[in-house]
């Protein structure tokens, strides 16, 4: 099976796990992983624990908040854009109500407590 | 007398100080400012003419206690959108005018002098037992930058002193003027920035009102123990929420922590609303401001309070590279407005165009766009920082263009055939993208203000609760939300807390607890959760028939017609939110 590339981006301290390209604030990195890998083999790739991430997207689909992490089975694709955020990132709920996120998550929100009002949610 | 409404009579020089009416005895900040607007304000009057009113209120707990409560609403028939606003601010100018037991200014008329200028000097009189005013002769305040006159103004009433100013842009009449207040290291920072309101200052010929609470006797509290009892449940759920905590998101990255997250989401506009992704957002992010200041400073920096008492403390400065300071506050509309919206990705000079901002009395977000627009036109390039830093120069000095850009972002369009101009009722857009996230597109067109990302924060659960069965993602389900959404937020801001609070009692049930306690505490009311929305609501039905009664209909409630024409990259998507659902929410209010 071929390579896939990831544009990986790493957002404030998440930037450690990015090795030289940590600009400080951020890092990018275009990963290469086996085809059929996961948001999981990415995480493993990069070294970083799950819990150590908050917002997440994938080609600007919302896939993880904290403590609601649906995404890790998700398989990736040749050139998807995958962004991991720290846990002290935010996004209210006035400003994501109806923007696009992958088909686990919107799952996972609409059973949520709430429909994925809040903050923060229970692992 | 205990509270007070103080009239300040520009035509004439003269003041009265009245007693509140029955009918406001309860309203403060926003309620107070919109009732007022829209009892005393003839709708069709021009907001630069004798007829219109500047009203100016604390909120109901401004003053106290109760944490991150120092806010105070402008409000009048606004110069950019003709219909009414108001625009909220955190400053100790704000609690001064509350331990006056002020419970709102209320600017009338006009002065027949051209080209002069008046301050206000409002004090407590102990004999009296109520406020006392002296005008001043202001004129050589005028036609200068804001940060040489806030230090002449201390330097002759006393560093004790809280201010509210306009600058040069309100003396010119720009519809992009903001009013100026100080913040607590006696910068002229903080703005109620937004519809114009620095103008109709300025076309009253008042240039500031500086107070000295001095004996002043303080907010009256009814039931100490409830307010004491709120005060803590508010206290505890900001301190331990991961967004106001202390190191917590807005103590650290500041407001500018949504840059990041929001071009992730594709939503982020940029150059001029014509995609929503913007290749250099990490460098003007929150977290790129963070990172900056500890490499230019060499240590950590966390942010500080705008106002007294507020311990979310949300306000950053920004450093030169030889580490002195070069300006505060860099908020996330400000940064995104001369940011990515201009194709900026440098922060110094983001930072200067916000200084500048603070120097002539402008709004940061009118004026970004302002700029995008003539961008998208060729007078300059995208991303062209020092042409941006010139064009806003421009509005300083008056010059043709600048007085063009002044006008807001709506004016610039027609005067240079641009027809991709982001604005809803003449606002432009803050820096949420209608196409990506629609329910705030929703917001944007509906709310009486204008384009207005303040306009609707979810502060309760319970609000789902005022849906039914809806699913809230459907365009009717995300209207009656925006509804809902719209009402508890017209009561924060009547209430004096700033609308951060909203982060931290959404998720902890006992800080929502507490706001209603605290203000059940210092009025005697004995309101429960559905009265708040209530009263949010009638405060929105009120700003509404004002708007109406100034030709501001259902038809005004839409998004710019490209938005629902042209696919917005990286998602390509258009507006697509029907007009019945955009109706729906005030229809059903
Ligand atoms: S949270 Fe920020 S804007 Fe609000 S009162 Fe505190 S410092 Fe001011």
């Amino acid at each position: 099976m071929s390579d896939i590339t990831v544009d990986t981006w790493l957002y404030g301290e998440l930037a450690r796990y990015g090795g030289q390209a940590d600009k400080g604030s951020y890092a990018n990195l275009q990963v290469r992983l086996q085809a059929g890998r996961t948001v999981n083999d990415l995480l493993a790739y990069l070294n970083m624990p799950t819990e150590a991430r908050g917002i997440t997207f994938i080609n600007g689909q919302l896939s993880a908040m904290p403590g609601l992490q649906p995404d890790l089975g998700h398989a990736l694709r040749d050139g998807d854009r995958v962004a991991f955020f720290h846990l002290q990132a935010m996004w209210p709920f006035q400003y994501r109500l109806g923007a696009a996120a992958i088909p686990e998550m919107a799952d996972a929100m609409q059973a949520s407590q709430d429909h994925g009002l809040h903050h923060t949610y229970k692992a | 007398m205990s509270t007070s409404i103080l009239r300040i009579n520009m035509t004439d020089l003269t003041y009265r100080v009245e007693e509140v009416p029955e009918a406001y005895k309860h309203l403060g900040g926003r309620g107070m400012t919109s009732s007022i607007v829209a009892d005393e304000v003839p709708p069709l009057c021009h907001p630069l003419g004798p007829n219109n009113k500047l009203v100016f209120s604390p909120g109901m707990l401004t003053g106290t206690a109760a944490p991150t409560s120092a806010r105070v609403s402008a409000g009048a028939k606004s110069p950019l959108t003709g219909g009414i606003k108001e625009s909220n601010a955190g400053t100790s100018w704000a609690c001064d005018l509350a331990v006056m037991q002020v419970k709102a200014i209320v600017v009338e008329g006009q002065p027949k002098a051209k080209g002069k200028f008046w301050g206000v000097n409002l004090a407590w009189d102990a004999a009296a037992g109520k406020p006392k005013v002296k005008f001043f002769d202001a004129t050589e305040y005028a036609g200068k930058s804001l940060y040489e006159v806030f230090p002449k103004v201390y330097e002759r009433f006393g560093n004790k002193v809280t201010i509210a100013g306009c600058g040069v842009a309100g003396e010119y009449g720009y519809c992009n003027a903001g009013i100026a207040f100080n913040d607590e290291f006696r910068r002229p920072s903080r703005y109620s920035g937004r519809g114009g309101l620095g103008s109709v200052m300025g076309s009253k010929g008042l240039k500031f009102i500086v107070i000295n609470d001095d004996g002043a006797p303080g907010v009256q509290i009814t039931d100490k123990a409830l307010f004491n009892q709120g005060c803590k449940k508010m206290t505890d759920a900001l301190r331990t929420h991961n967004i106001t905590k202390p190191k917590g998101t807005l103590n650290t990255y500041g407001t500018a922590a949504l840059i990041n997250v929001l071009n992730e989401a594709g939503g982020l506009p940029t150059r001029n609303f014509s995609s929503g992704r913007f290749e250099g957002a990490g460098s003007i992010a929150g977290e790129a401001v963070f990172d900056g200041v500890k490499q230019r400073t060499g240590k950590e920096t966390y942010n500080h309070a705008c106002s007294p008492g507020c311990i979310i403390q949300c306000s950053n400065t920004w450093y030169k590279p030889d580490g002195t300071e070069h300006t505060s506050c860099l908020e996330y509309e400000s940064i995104w407005a001369f940011g990515a919206d201009c194709g900026i990705d440098n922060l110094d000079d983001v930072a200067e165009m916000i200084r500048l901002c603070n120097a002539y009395g402008l709004d940061t977000m009118e004026t970004g766009t302002a700029i995008a627009v003539v961008m998208e036109a060729g007078v300059i390039k995208f991303g062209d920082g020092k042409g941006a830093i010139n064009l806003v120069h421009e509005m300083g000095k008056g010059t043709p263009m600048g007085r063009i850009l002044g006008g807001g972002t709506a004016l610039t369009g027609k005067a240079f055939g641009v027809i991709h101009v982001p604005t809803v009722k003449g606002q432009s857009m803050p820096a949420y993208e209608p196409r990506a996230v629609k329910g705030i597109g929703i917001t944007y067109a509906t709310t009486t203000m204008g384009a207005d990302h303040t306009a609707g924060y979810t502060i309760a659960p319970e609000i789902l609760g005022v849906m039914g069965k809806q699913d809230p993602l459907s365009p009717e389900g995300k209207a009656g939300l925006s509804r809902a959404f719209q009402a508890t937020t017209a009561f924060i801001d009547s209430s004096g807390h700033c609308l951060f609070i909203a982060f931290a009692i959404l998720d902890i049930a006992s800080g929502y607890e507490g706001m209603v306690e605290e203000t059940n505490g210092v009025l005697g009311t004995n309101w429960s959760a559905a009265d708040i929305l209530a009263l949010g609501g009638s405060i929105l039905k009120k700003e509404r028939a004002f708007n109406e009664a100034a030709g501001i209909g259902k038809a005004a409630d839409r998004v710019p017609e490209f938005m629902k024409l042209e696919p917005l990259p990286p998602h390509n998507q258009v507006f697509d939110v029907p007009d019945s659902a955009l109706d729906s929410v005030f229809a059903e209010l």
